[in-house]
């Protein structure tokens, strides 16, 4: 019976919706990672909330308004953490606390029924529509697009910001450029799989990979596979049993995830912490 | 007049509201090898920094090959800076080889988009060479000890074809035994590139041996010059 399910218009959606939210999560994440921003995830996509929310509130599309709302947050949190003399995780929970703030005082203030707002912050990947789709998929085809092209000035912000710039690389654009990319990311896949869930599927694919390789390239590989392996496992697992396929999701990534720990090279070989 | 290879005049830098540098002017010559000795938070780092256009100048003027870059840098000026900052933290599991850390040198003069070509690549493996770390080469960088570290980062400085070097405190990561071995590295990297080198330590007999004259410096401002040969007395007459 559930077999059957492959073939529907709207599961075929879905499936989509997980490689292209997949991608686009996925190679933001492993930047997140590895710049130790792993925060900016539960931070963007509150803001994204709040501005869908905002959207609501006015009538306007909350697509439309959750993409600038995210975009702001973006792009507060580097210059915050620049000129606040901060760090970037500082900057972050402030941005955080005012997204979330905001959301709750919005969600309070909205009249009526709120299932469609909060619609925004669990997200469901079977009612992605052709709009959702769209968006996602020119979001990965751009972020796919700027990771090739400047895989080697990436390489140098997320090995070292200060070395990168004193070479004479625009090391501060870099950084900001990749925070403005979580935010069109983490909000093209707000309606896949919902605001807190998108957390996670930025975090989880990119911290496995980083289980299993010393290199950048493959890791933005691995952590795509992973990505896209959790989605349609998750979308099996939620459509076989009849669960929330956002929930199912996030669980296979952290499944994926605590495997991937038990089973890493690199922890075996003493390749975690600070040294 | 052939111009200095880079020159300070009265610059003042601040973080916030705590001044770092106190209207310093320093005039360094081309090929000169110059120590940078004081105690943690003299102003020498910030010196170096100042030099890499990585901190702004509140006032004074900053000179790279008689060229002023304290309101615009050139890029091909900063390109020519090979700089080797104190041991780095990072993630000892950071996606990153030693290779590839000497590589980053040249990124910026490979241009946006670019792949590196064959000669950035031996550039490379010269300067793995040179170090005495092409051994090393594929090994995660953040695998390697603090003194191979240092090495990967001279290499990486070396790489970039420098006019000038900037080194901060290379004897931090290194075994006091080693420190004799690095200034020698150091000096013949200086002399076989023809760089002029900029070293900044709070090790008075690392710069004695190294260099060729020290600049003292204390509360953001140069406090004296001298022969390196003369540094060991002077601290002793200081000091003791």
């Amino acid at each position: 019976m559930w077999m059957s399910l492959w073939i529907e218009g709207f599961m075929q959606r879905a499936l989509l919706a997980t490689v292209l939210s997949g991608v686009a999560c996925s190679l933001i994440g492993v930047l997140i990672v590895t710049m130790r921003l792993s925060f900016i995830g539960v931070c963007i996509s509150h803001a994204a909330f709040a501005g869908a929310l905002v959207g609501l509130h006015l009538g306007i599309s909350p697509l439309s308004s959750s993409v600038v709302t995210s975009l702001l947050a973006a792009g507060v949190l580097g210059p915050l953490a620049d000129k606040g003399n901060l760090s970037p995780d500082t900057a972050i929970g402030v941005v955080f606390s005012a997204s979330i703030a905001l959301a709750f005082l919005l969600l309070a203030l909205l009249p009526g029924p709120k299932s469609e707002a909060l619609g925004w912050l669990w997200g469901n990947v079977l009612t992605v529509s052709r709009e959702n789709l769209w968006l996602l998929g020119i979001t990965a085809g751009i972020l796919t697009s700027l990771v090739l092209l400047f895989f080697k000035e990436l390489q140098a912000v997320v090995f070292h910001r200060e070395l990168a710039a004193a070479s004479g690389l625009p090391a501060t654009a870099i950084f900001y450029g990749v925070l403005m990319c979580s935010g069109v990311a983490i909000t093209a896949s707000l309606s896949a799989i919902g605001g807190l869930l998108v957390f996670s599927m930025v975090i989880n694919p990119a911290a496995t990979a980083y289980q299993f390789t010393y290199r950048l390239s493959r890791l933005f590989l691995l952590s795509v596979l992973f990505a896209v392996l959790a989605g349609w496992i998750g979308l099996a697992l939620s459509a076989v049993f009849n669960l929330p396929s956002g929930a199912m999701i996030v669980l296979v990534s952290t499944a994926m995830l605590l495997v991937a720990v038990a089973l890493s090279p690199k922890r075996r070989a003493g390749g975690g912490g600070v040294r | 007049m052939k111009p200095s290879a880079c020159e300070l005049r009265e610059v003042w830098v601040a973080y916030g509201k705590t001044p770092a540098l106190r209207g310093v002017s320093l005039r360094v010559e081309q090929g000169e090898l110059l120590g940078l000795f004081g105690h943690n938070g003299a102003g020498k780092s910030t010196l170096l920094r100042t030099l890499l256009g990585l901190v702004p100048v509140q006032s004074g003027e900053v000179f790279v090959e008689g060229v002023p870059v304290q309101k615009r840098y050139p890029p091909h000026l900063r390109q020519r800076i090979g700089y080797v900052p104190q041991i780095l933290r990072v993630d000892a599991g950071v996606p990153v080889s030693a290779r590839d850390v000497v590589m980053m040198g040249q990124y910026a003069q490979i241009g946006w988009g670019r792949l590196p070509s064959r000669q950035h690549h031996k550039a490379a493996n010269r300067a793995l060479q040179a170090m005495g770390i092409a051994p090393l080469a594929d090994k995660p960088f953040g695998h390697l000890s603090g003194g191979e570290q240092q090495r990967v980062l001279l290499a990486r400085a070396l790489a970039q074809s420098p006019h000038l070097l900037l080194m901060d405190e290379p004897t931090n990561s290194v075994d006091w035994q080693f420190v004799r071995d690095l200034a020698k590295l150091i000096r013949e990297v200086h002399e076989t590139n023809a760089l002029t080198t900029i070293v900044v330590s709070h090790d008075a007999p690392f710069l004695a041996l190294l260099c060729d004259r020290v600049v003292l410096m204390e509360g953001g401002k140069t406090l004296a010059e001298m022969p390196a040969s003369a540094l060991l007395k002077w601290v002793e007459q200081e000091f003791v």
